[in-house]
């Protein structure tokens, strides 16, 4: 039965693929996305039902090289993240349906669709994958088929150097997990996944460290995270809320098949990865802020929600190795729930910032403003997305972090006065970050949504048609459900963790802004009825109209906390002189031009990429088209060969 | 009969005809040399191929021996001396990276080179000192073969030069990996097409690769040449 379900949504996901291919036609691709809306709710009740029994399952495995089975399989981990998938495709299959119409060619049309189908499928194979190989071999199908969805738009220039700065990094991430799994086959000499027992915890230095870093290029990792601000403009609205809300937690995913099957995680790696975390989550958080390109903003804030997930995963390997299950399991639990949590309102997000855009024409944050008059339920489920990024009680994002606080909070349980201290500054780190992140999404929403369009194209903006909202509203309820019952949630997904129950808190909080709302209400009749009230303009400072212009703009809201964190917003002065002469005497004219230092860019990721091109371009000069040079090299690589082979003999 | 110790005798000194043939691929001068030079080495080796054939009695190797004659003996020649013919050029002058002298001392180090390496691959093999012989002569011809293409400038040189290296391949073969009577067909259906082909090319373009390469550049095939 369960297996049928799985074997359904493949072949649904798998024709969704081929069909547009196939038969070039809107019809087509209207299918092709109905067809990943019925994988999804096969997938939901596959998950669910794998997470409410707790039985994993192994399904028949097909050998198709000697020595190398095509397995796939499934356990409660990996049918969290089933569940995760499923819950983004419904919204992202019914937004594209429309938003896919408006791409440039009718092959980039069916292209779109048949990708995004392809896209869904390797990333569910990936996280169904039974060993090594399937794994790296559907990792590589997700991460190419991405590429093309992000390179969807290639003419221009910017979205070919986001193509091309995601193609270099997903491709390290590779590299990295290559390196990572042929040592732990090694080690094993075994391809399964989770068979880790009988190795000695030293020997898996190389392996944890390979993994944490190709996964956590993947994931967005500061400072590994630089493709993600690139690549999400860059992709279609769909896909966008597909690689930030799932994409990322496949990678997440990988690393905890990885950490999950080591028996006795060393406290280090723990350490490495609370820190990791703590970075990302500040960091991405922090130059979020600074963004204004509305979808920029929300890839800094996937990398900051990343960085909380990670936290978690350093929580848990720390109390791991210090012996403490429950509250081992306790953080684990909160960085799984996070991802979905995060899967659900960023894909939300996601969704109602492509709805946003293509009712303006612009990704500028600057020039929205108004929309919850002319857009008012993208406007309200924009407000229910920000409310749950924020997390404030009871949207889902408040549930999955007050897991983590609370794991936090009982760091005075470790023996270890030292890594308590390190737990404690983590803490106040993922506080502040927190903190910075309702502000981010206050600033988002309330220059989005609210006071008087800033630009012609704002006050303009029509509402976006129903599938579009249709669309959104699902991870939006979602969000709420998923918030009010996620103790109901966890326990029936067999979590028993100390956790207050955020439907009581909920009803709680409900009931009292009511209370407050009538009390109020009550009392401005009284007042009314003393006085009779009067109707005038706001004043205005004098002007005659209020313009614009004069709003808060989104540059100025963040300026007192840009000024807190100076130091980590560096600026570049670049000074570009012309002179008339060639000994730079006689000044002609020149430009200076202030902008942030892209630190991690400039730093981190230029120096080798110029090293790399340098030994490349010395490399190319060997191919000098002389037909005498390249058999010269082919002697010289047979008489290499023959001292090599003798040697060795 | 013939005593087969008689044989082996002579295919010896045959070997050491083959070396000396090799060598002067390498450093003659004159188009026309070369080309004699291939034709004894390609005769040479049809030889020692009958005379394996009287010691051993396999008649694939009478096969090898009749085919080497009429293709490399025979045809081959021929088809290179028409194209001698057509193109005025009579010597090959000029040197790439090596020079006649520092070419043959190296094939002297190639000959040590492929003694020390197959003595120690075939050393559990206990090969009979003949079939050894033939194994390093071959391995030696062929990379003095390819010596050649690289260090010679003129199509010709270079044609012959694979086609040399071509019957170190064979020698090899013949001696230690027994190659099917059918691939040295093919083969050879390989090289006369070879020949064929630089006929075109060679006449046709030009006779000299340098000139050619210009041609080639104008034509957009190959890039990258402009570096140097």
């Amino acid at each position: 039965m369960l297996e049928a379900l799985v074997y359904g949504a493949f072949a649904a996901l798998f024709s969704g693929t081929v069909l547009p291919l196939l038969y070039r036609s809107k019809n087509a691709r209207k299918a092709s996305f109905g067809l990943s809306f019925i994988s999804s709710v096969l997938l939901l009740g596959f998950a669910g039902t794998i997470l409410y029994t707790g039985k994993g399952a192994l399904f028949p495995a097909i050998s198709f090289l000697p020595g190398l089975d095509f397995t796939l399989g499934v356990d409660r981990l990996s049918a969290g993240f089933v569940l995760l998938i499923a819950a983004v495709v419904p919204g992202v299959s019914i937004y594209s349906l429309e938003y896919t119409e408006h791409a440039k060619s009718e092959a980039g049309k069916d292209l779109q669709a048949a990708l995004t189908n392809l896209f869904i499928l390797a990333m569910l194979l990936v996280v169904l994958a039974g060993n090594m190989v399937v794994f790296l071999i559907f990792w590589e199908i997700m991460s190419l088929s991405s590429l093309l969805l992000v390179l969807h738009d290639y003419s221009s220039e910017e979205n070919k150097k986001a193509g091309f700065f995601y193609f270099v990094m997903t491709n390290l991430s590779t590299a990295f997990l290559f390196l990572g799994f042929i040592s732990l086959f090694r080690l094993t000499g075994s391809a399964e996944l989770g068979q880790l027992e009988s190795v000695d915890p030293g020997a898996l230095t190389l392996p944890f460290l390979c993994l944490f870093t190709g996964f956590g290029i993947k994931a967005g990792l500061v400072p590994f995270h630089k493709w993600l601000p690139y690549a999400h403009p860059a992709a279609p609205s769909g896909v966008s809320a597909l690689m930030s809300g799932v994409m990322l937690k496949v990678a997440v995913y990988g690393f905890l098949r990885f950490l999950l099957a080591v028996p006795s995680p060393e406290l280090w790696w723990g350490i490495l990865v609370l820190t990791g975390g703590s970075l990302s989550a500040l960091f991405g958080v922090i130059y979020a802020l600074k963004e204004s390109d509305i979808k920029r903003l929300l890839a800094y804030s996937s990398i900051e929600n990343i960085g909380i997930i990670f936290i978690g995963i350093g929580l848990y390997v720390i109390f791991e190795a210090e012996g403490l299950p429950a509250l081992a399991l306790m953080s684990l639990t909160g960085a799984c729930f996070h991802a979905f949590n995060h899967a659900l309102f960023k894909s939300l997000l996601f969704l109602c910032a492509g709805s946003v855009v293509h009712a303006t024409g612009t990704r500028n944050i600057e020039a929205f403003g108004g929309l919850v008059k002319s857009m008012p339920v993208t406007s309200a489920l924009f407000l229910i997305g920000s409310v749950s990024i924020a997390a404030l009680p009871p949207a889902n994002g408040f549930a999955g972090e007050l897991l983590l606080y609370q794991a936090f909070f009982q760091a005075s349980a470790l023996n270890d006065p030292l890594l308590t201290v390190l737990l404690v500054i983590a803490l106040s780190g993922f506080a502040l970050a927190g903190a910075l992140a309702a502000a981010l999404f206050v600033k988002l929403f309330g220059i989005t949504c609210l006071a008087l369009p800033r630009s012609e194209e704002s006050r303009l903006a029509e509402e976006v048609p129903r599938p579009m909202l249709i669309r959104a509203a699902v991870p939006a309820a979602f969000c709420i459900l998923a918030g009010i019952f996620s103790k109901q949630l966890l326990s029936l997904a067999g979590l028993d963790v100390e956790y207050p129950d955020l439907l009581l808190l909920g009803l709680l909080l409900g009931s009292i802004y009511a209370a407050l709302f009538l009390a109020v209400r009550a009392k401005e009749d009284h007042e009314m009825e003393k006085r009779p009230a009067r109707i005038s303009e706001t004043w205005g400072c004098g002007a005659p109209t209020l313009a614009p212009s004069m709003e808060y703009s989104s540059a100025g809201f963040s300026e007192p906390l840009v000024m807190i964190f100076k130091s980590i917003y560096r600026t570049r002065i670049m000074h570009r002189p012309k002179y008339f002469d060639g000994q730079e005497s006689l000044f002609k004219n020149g430009n200076v031009e202030i902008r942030l230092l892209r630190f991690f860019e400039e730093y981190l990721y230029i120096p080798p990429a110029r090293a790399i091109d340098s030994i490349s371009k010395r490399i190319s000069r060997l191919q000098n088209g002389k037909l005498d040079s390249y058999v010269l090299y082919a002697f010289l690589a047979v008489i290499t060969l023959i001292i090599a082979t003798g040697v060795l003999v | 009969m013939i005593d087969p110790l008689y044989l082996e005798g002579v295919i010896k000194i045959l070997f050491v005809f083959v070396l000396i043939s090799a060598a002067l691929i390498i450093s003659t001068r004159s188009l026309a040399s070369v080309l004699n030079t291939y034709t004894v080495q390609s005769f040479l080796l049809a030889a020692v191929s009958f005379l394996l054939y009287l010691i051993d009695g396999k008649s694939e190797l009478l096969l090898l021996a009749g085919l080497t004659l009429a293709s490399k003996v025979l045809l081959i020649p021929h088809f290179i001396n028409r194209i001698e013919e057509k193109i005025k050029i009579r010597r090959d002058l000029d040197f790439t990276y090596l020079e006649p002298t520092t070419s043959l001392l190296l094939s002297i180090g190639l000959i040590l080179l492929s003694y020390t390496f197959l003595s120690r691959v075939f050393g559990d093999l206990a090969l009979s000192r003949l079939f050894f012989f033939g194994a390093v002569i071959g391995l030696s011809l062929t990379l003095m073969g390819m010596l050649v293409m690289f260090s010679r400038k003129k199509v010709i040189t270079k044609a012959l030069g694979y086609l040399s290296m071509e019957n170190g391949v064979l020698m090899l073969g013949i001696f230690v990996t027994e190659l099917p009577f059918i691939l040295e067909v093919l083969i050879v259906i390989d090289l006369i097409i070879l020949v064929l082909l630089t006929s075109i090319l060679a006449v046709g373009l030009d006779s000299s690769i340098e000139e050619y390469r210009a041609k080639i550049r104008k034509l957009q095939i190959w890039n990258g040449g402009e570096a140097l």
